[in-house]
């Protein structure tokens, strides 16, 4: 029989437990803070490394700890979806071009433009990481780690081979060249390419290649003239050379192939060029089917006006509104953007680095790596631009269009038909957004 | 119920009525043929309710709150782009789910996907069951390795399978080839047809297994004396099957066809790993489609997309069970 007295005695026990746990949640009695730090780009390699940088970050700041939650990729922007509203639980965690506009819609995250106003690091920055962290609204809700942008990964020995002195550098080039590879009794594709999901980041990349003239490079989706992209009498052009490089020079099934098909068909040596982000170079140096001889990587395609459009998408470290240690987060986000923390991240990471002193890293100059530089040495020819990921319709867009693509290249639309209603969806998305 | 009549202890080897403390040693009265009715008081009612406070709160908590705070989603507009405005919207939700161009394939691919899946699994399911309540050496061994795709997450065999029917490099088109079957490979995921196809075939191999072990433990539950006795009288095989074996199993399987209704039209994971509803959306089943509507963050939307797909489920399953149920009063 449970005493009155032994009630009491539980019930406090059960109070203290609860209380310390809490407390074991927000810091400990001797001062020290401890944050909790989610990311949501998980992968277990890269896990170990940002343990690694926190670990250094705790060595400096013996005051403060660090928990990191690492939610498999899948489901972290879910589960951040479902932290932040309750206000508590969360002090760093990764935002991304594609989730900064809806939760700091929402009120989720912490502007640090006053904190960084006295950070050293600030000018370190390149310009692009400076002007990826302030958002349209001048505030800034995240520091970017680095930079994922594309490049042309392609075979050496295929290109040699079917007789061509030089990489693709235009898409028309690259129609030419897999055309001439392709050969599907010997299981020899062209290029690997993407139908399935993300596919449509492909055909506005070539979009924008055929109006770099005329586009507004702070919003790839639009022309100087304040009209959609897709309404430009060049698209029709991209996209009839965008279905003949499907029906010529790739794999019949590339319906479906997104990322892991791709390079999957790229390091296996079944297709000849991938148009890819950095972190692929890491996996090729891996394949076993391919020789280090035998590929490297080429600057991004251009159109017929001999330009490229380079939209970089980025991710960074930012602070949760709720949180109750703002100034260590801020400590921790600036320990993580600068120096040798930095620098490993983005080189580990296969990242384009956001620090100015980067580029004379011998990393970068050479190699896969070299056609990154070179972009980033002619920008009147590779035009960085920035797609407008951080609409909150993003996701929404990303899912139709990707459906679209797929409809075009089963036959089911138009070239002509899909870019009037790609056109008609993004004027009535800016009108909506003034109105 | 008969189950509670089988439950009941005959009243001569029932316990006497302990006294109640309040009553001070008075026994309790007498209620029906030696049985003793508990005095009941406030204070015991509170005990009760105390006992059960902790599942009660619990179910209420972790199941019902969440039930109706999502269901509450439904009639709202609930965007996680723009959380500041959740008006209520009435049935506006459902009404753009009845609009939306996906709406018929994702309810004729639903109902593909259902009957084309759990028809197999139980022939081939039942089939294996069968021939594994037969004893042999190493039946085991068998029982395990059958039992063993279960015991693999649904989305884990998705991105197992869409790796083998990949037209290039997969081991389906490889092994087709090779036998001489087809000539060209097959786009098997690029095409919506083929796609739909692949992804029936993964999850006819799935859940097989869950037709087996069911249907086994109810097959073992038939006494041998029945076999023999129906050997006796002449009865062959095929008799013996339709007029003793599955007469006596028929709860089992009627339940576990329900269960397994209810699962495969729950079960994304599968069809999300090998084409994540593509290609051009013609793969989509209620539940995918589900989820990619929770994605572009429109959580009312997926919300009234949930309750009907409750409602769905709970007028299948009445009918289902009154259809079974007629069957059995009719024959008995």
């Amino acid at each position: 029989m449970l005493t009155r007295r032994r009630a009491v005695a539980a019930l406090g026990l059960a109070l203290t437990v609860t209380v310390s746990g809490c407390s074991a949640m927000g810091g400990g009695s001797d001062g020290t803070v401890r944050l909790q730090m989610v990311e949501s780009l998980t992968n277990p390699t890269r896990t170990a490394l940002l343990k690694d940088l926190l670990a250094d970050f705790e060595k400096q700041n013996p005051k403060i700890t660090v928990n990191l939650v690492s939610p498999p990729t899948a489901q972290a922007d879910q589960k951040l979806q479902q932290m932040l509203p309750s206000g508590s639980g969360v002090d760093v965690l990764e935002v991304r071009d594609q989730t900064v506009g809806p939760w700091s819609n929402n009120g989720w995250l912490h502007d640090m433009g006053k904190d960084l106003k006295s950070w050293p690091g600030w000018n370190d920055l390149t310009d692009k990481a400076r002007k990826a962290s302030t958002q349209n609204d001048g505030k800034t809700y995240f520091v970017p780690y680095g930079f994922y942008g594309a490049s042309l990964f392609y075979r050496k020995d295929l290109v040699a081979g079917a007789g061509f002195q030089a990489p693709p550098a235009s898409w028309d080039d690259l129609l030419k060249q897999s055309s001439a590879i392709q050969d599907k009794s010997k299981r020899r594709y062209g290029y690997a390419f993407r139908g399935g999901q993300g596919g449509f980041n492909n055909v506005t990349m070539l979009i924008g290649a055929y109006v770099a003239d005329r586009i507004d490079t702070s919003n790839a989706y639009k022309l100087k003239d304040g009209s959609s992209i897709f309404s430009a009498p060049e698209a029709s052009d991209a996209l009839d050379t965008y279905l003949k490089i499907f029906k010529q020079g790739a794999p019949p099934s590339s319906v479906a192939w997104s990322y892991p098909e791709m390079v999957e068909g790229f390091s296996n040596g079944s297709t000849a060029f991938l148009l890819q982000d950095p972190e692929v170079i890491a996996t090729l140096k891996e394949s076993k089917a391919l020789g280090a001889d035998q590929w490297t990587t080429a600057p991004l395609l251009k159109g017929p006006g001999g330009k490229a459009v380079q939209p970089l998408g980025t991710a960074g470290w930012g602070i949760a509104q709720g949180s109750k240690h703002k100034a260590e987060a801020v400590k921790l986000i600036e320990f993580l953007s600068q120096g040798a923390a930095s620098t490993t991240f983005a080189q580990k990471n296969s990242l384009v680095p956001i620090l100015k002193k980067a580029a004379e890293d011998p990393f970068y100059r050479t190699g896969a790596w070299a056609s990154y530089v070179t972009m980033a040495n002619s920008p009147d020819t590779y035009v960085d631009v920035t797609q407008p990921r951080d609409a909150p319709w993003f996701t929404e867009w990303s899912q139709k269009a990707d459906a679209d693509v797929q409809k075009l290249l089963l036959g089911k639309v138009t070239a002509k038909a899909l870019l009037a209603d790609w056109d008609a969806y993004w004027t009535a998305k800016w009108q909506s957004e003034k109105g | 119920m008969d189950t509670g009549a089988a439950l009941t202890t005959p009243p001569e080897q029932q316990r006497p009525g302990r006294p109640s403390r309040k009553g001070g040693g008075r026994p309790a009265p007498a209620a029906g043929a030696g049985r003793r009715k508990r005095e009941f008081t406030v204070r015991r009612g509170l005990v009760i309710a105390a006992f059960m406070a902790p599942a009660v709160v619990f179910v209420a908590v972790f199941t019902y709150y969440p039930m109706v705070a999502g269901g509450q989603m439904a009639f709202r507009h609930w965007n996680l782009a723009d959380l500041t405005d959740r008006s209520f919207v009435g049935l506006d939700n459902f009404t753009a789910i009845f609009h939306d161009p996906l709406w018929g394939t994702v309810l004729s691919n639903t109902a593909v996907w259902v009957v084309a899946s759990i028809v197999p699994q139980l022939v081939i399911g039942f089939a294996l069951a069968l021939w594994l309540r037969r004893r042999f050496r190493f039946r085991g061994l068998y029982q395990a390795l059958i039992f063993f795709p279960w015991a693999i997450s649904g989305f884990l065999i998705g991105i197992l399978f869409r790796w083998m029917f990949n037209s290039e490099f997969g081991v389906v088109n490889d092994l087709l080839q090779k036998a001489g079957l087809i000539d060209e490979p097959i786009a098997w995921l690029a095409d919506p047809k083929f796609a739909m196809t692949a992804i029936i075939i993964a999850n006819i191999w799935y859940g097989v297994t869950f037709f087996t072990i069911m249907l086994l433990a109810a097959l073992q539950s038939i006494p041998d004396e029945i076999y023999e006795a129906a050997a006796l009288d002449g009865s062959g095989k095929v008799r013996t099957l339709f007029q003793i074996t599955i007469p006596y199993i028929r709860t089992t399987l009627t339940l576990t066809v329900l269960l397994r209704v209810i699962w495969i039209f729950n079960f994304p994971d599968l069809i999300y790993g090998v084409t994540g509803g593509g290609p051009n959306n013609e793969t989509h089943i209620v539940t995918t489609w589900m989820i990619n509507i929770t994605q572009q963050g429109d959580y009312g939307k997926a919300s009234a997309l949930g309750l009907l797909m409750v409602a769905g489920l709970f007028v299948f399953s009445l009918f289902y069970l009154m259809a079974t149920r007629e069957k059995k009063e009719a024959k008995s």
